[in-house]
């Protein structure tokens, strides 16, 4: 028999549950998704058998709507194409899905990030002589760049939620137009193709959004944190004013679907 | 040009000079010239001027050997199984390699153009980045983009204006053409006709965007096999310089088909990666310690291979562990 569909308590889900279950709950059926490797995979997968079926997913290394039945460990695995509508490459994911206007809904990691949503996955420190090099964009600045809306999902620490990101990877709302490097709101910088931007911003602690000005706020805090706990593990003066209230933790049921239908291996939920 | 000519494993790492402009097949950590990679440290090489879509345990495998000069690219590491490019950041931060940062899109436009014969490709991804700072572009602060190389364009893009439709500011990307495509095909047929499985990443992009090709074939069919479903390939022979014959060659990368990524062979690399030290020993076992690639699959041994096969109805591994259950 089925799980149900009440509400877990706290202690009967991990944070890393709650994460993906958050970040599932923000694709509307229908979207077409284009997602990262990793928590950005669980949450569309969890989307798609919970409260999305029509949802559809893309993945840069060129499966187009493909219909895994293994959950993939990254975007280049041979299971992302199974059954998929289309099995190109790269010049068909980033340019005749992303490029022509496709997609709804980009799913993103990222290491750290600023007030304005913009974030780093290359450096610390100095550009030209860094203290550490990340992994580099990938095509994390090109979903987020031309998809409607982005949704990142990433880990909550002081250090990686920023004033300032040293490195601005991906585009968050106010950016700097180059070459002169002024600093304007991303409609600004994108014109004619603007389509829109970092919609949310999903970590272990709280669900948070984009004011007007492109200004983050804290939207939602997860059971068993307050705002102001928020807050303390935020880089920047986060604003906590505009509340509205606790994350709906993960039903029963959406539990049971991670744990047996998206990841019964193990890959990425412990 | 005519049909690709056959060669072995040595004959094809000779080809390769020092400070030589390459690029390669695959993504990441699938469908990498790995035989041909660890040929490559075997022989000496020096210098090498890195183009690549993205990076993966083979740029790590010749990081670690301190062979790249130049790594233009847009992400490196091994994804679920070494979260980051250790050789490629350590020599990042010490300074003894030249890093030239894009978007993933902005890779594939740059090779979209060489591929087509263009001088240039257009894109709106990843405007309003650092990736486009002026001050971070490593090439021309190297003195490079002097116009003395001919693999190297004067400026790393432009910004222009919509002249058709009066869209507003674009990104223009220079083409690249490298001097060789390395390329790990799973079928080449005996007249060259390339095809791949599943994804085909930027495959068809690099063989047409190098000078020269080269491609280790796990398997060589006969080419009226691949012909009569000529949908299914992505490069005609007469695209393809010289043939490799090698199975196994992509490993530990994986190969749509035949085999699954070998992830403890990865992790332990990684690990092994992450100290100068580290790397020297594991490419003393792996690289150095073994005469070419026979020996390198008989190190392995049957029984781990036999694990990264793949179903044959689904195309990777069903008995590979993957996760922690």
């Amino acid at each position: 028999m089925a799980a149900s569909n009440d509400l877990a308590k706290p202690g009967e889900y991990k944070p890393i549950d709650l994460l993906a279950v958050a970040a599932a709950r923000e694709v509307n059926d229908g979207d077409i998704v284009f997602a990262g490797t990793g928590l950005p995979m669980l949450a569309i997968m969890l989307a798609q058998q919970a409260s999305a079926p029509n949802a559809v997913c893309i993945y840069e290394a060129g499966s187009i709507d493909g219909r895994p039945i293994d959950l993939p460990t990254s975007v280049g695995d041979a299971r992302c194409a199974h059954q998929a509508s289309v099995a190109a490459g790269l010049t068909e994911a980033f340019y005749g899905q992303l490029h022509s206007g496709y997609v709804d809904l980009a799913f993103l990691g990222g290491a750290e990030i600023d007030k304005y949503g913009n974030v780093n996955t290359t450096v610390v420190g100095d550009y030209c002589s860094p203290e550490k090099r990340f992994t580099g964009s990938g095509g994390n600045p090109d979903i987020n760049a031309l998809a409607r809306r982005t949704v990142f999902i990433m880990v909550q620490e002081k250090r990686r939620f920023k004033e300032n990101v040293d490195y601005i990877t991906s585009p968050g709302w106010r950016l700097p137009k180059w070459p002169s490097g002024e600093m304007v709101h991303k409609k600004e910088v994108y014109g004619k193709f603007f389509r829109g931007g970092v919609e949310a911003v999903i970590t272990n602690m709280g669900v948070f959004r984009f004011d007007d000005e492109g200004l983050m706020y804290l939207d939602t805090v997860h059971p068993g944190f307050t705002a102001e706990q928020v807050k303390e593990n935020c880089g920047f003066d986060l604003n906590i004013s505009r509340v509205s209230g606790e994350t709906k933790p993960p039903s029963y049921y959406e539990l049971e679907l991670l744990y047996t239908k998206v990841d019964p291996e193990g890959i990425f939920l412990p | 040009m005519g049909k690709p000519q056959r060669i072995t494993l040595k004959e094809a790492g000779a080809l390769i000079n020092d400070g030589n402009m390459l690029t390669f097949s695959g993504f990441t950590i699938w469908r990498r010239p790995m035989a041909l990679i660890y040929e490559l440290v075997r022989q000496g090489k020096k210098g090498l001027h890195l183009f690549e879509v993205n990076g993966g345990t083979h740029t790590e495998v010749l990081a670690g050997a301190g062979a790249i000069n130049i790594w233009e690219s847009c992400w490196v590491g091994h994804e679920l199984y070494g979260k980051l490019g250790e050789g490629v950041a350590r020599a990042q931060c010490e300074n003894t390699i030249i890093i030239e940062d894009y978007s993933h899109a902005q890779v594939v436009a740059r090779l979209l153009a060489g591929a087509y014969g263009l001088p240039f490709f257009p894109t709106a991804l990843s405007m309003g980045t650092d990736i486009l700072n002026p001050q971070y572009d490593m090439l021309k602060k190297a003195g490079l983009r002097d116009g003395s190389n001919p693999k190297i364009p004067m400026q790393k893009y432009t910004m222009a204006d919509d002249p058709f439709y009066a869209m507003g500011e674009i990104l223009l990307m220079p083409a690249a053409n490298p001097d060789w495509a390395i390329v790990y095909a799973s079928q080449v047929g005996d007249e060259g006709t390339i095809r791949v499985n599943a994804q085909t990443y930027t495959d068809a992009e690099v063989i047409k965007a190098a000078d020269k090709v080269i491609v280790l074939a796990e398997e060589i069919v006969p080419d009226s096999y691949l012909r009569s479903e000529p949908e299914k390939n992505i490069a005609p022979g007469y695209a393809v310089n010289y043939v490799v014959e090698l199975p196994w060659a992509a490993h530990p990368t994986g190969s749509q088909g035949y085999y699954d990524v070998d992830a403890d062979f990865i992790r332990n690399f990684y690990a092994a990666s992450k100290t100068k030290a580290g790397y020297d020993k594991w490419a003393e076992e792996w690289i150095f310690g073994v005469d070419g690639h026979d020996e390198y699959l008989a190190k392995l041994g049957i029984t781990n291979l036999e694990k990264l096969r793949a179903n044959k109805v689904l195309g990777y591994s069903t008995r590979a562990k993957r996760g922690s259950r």
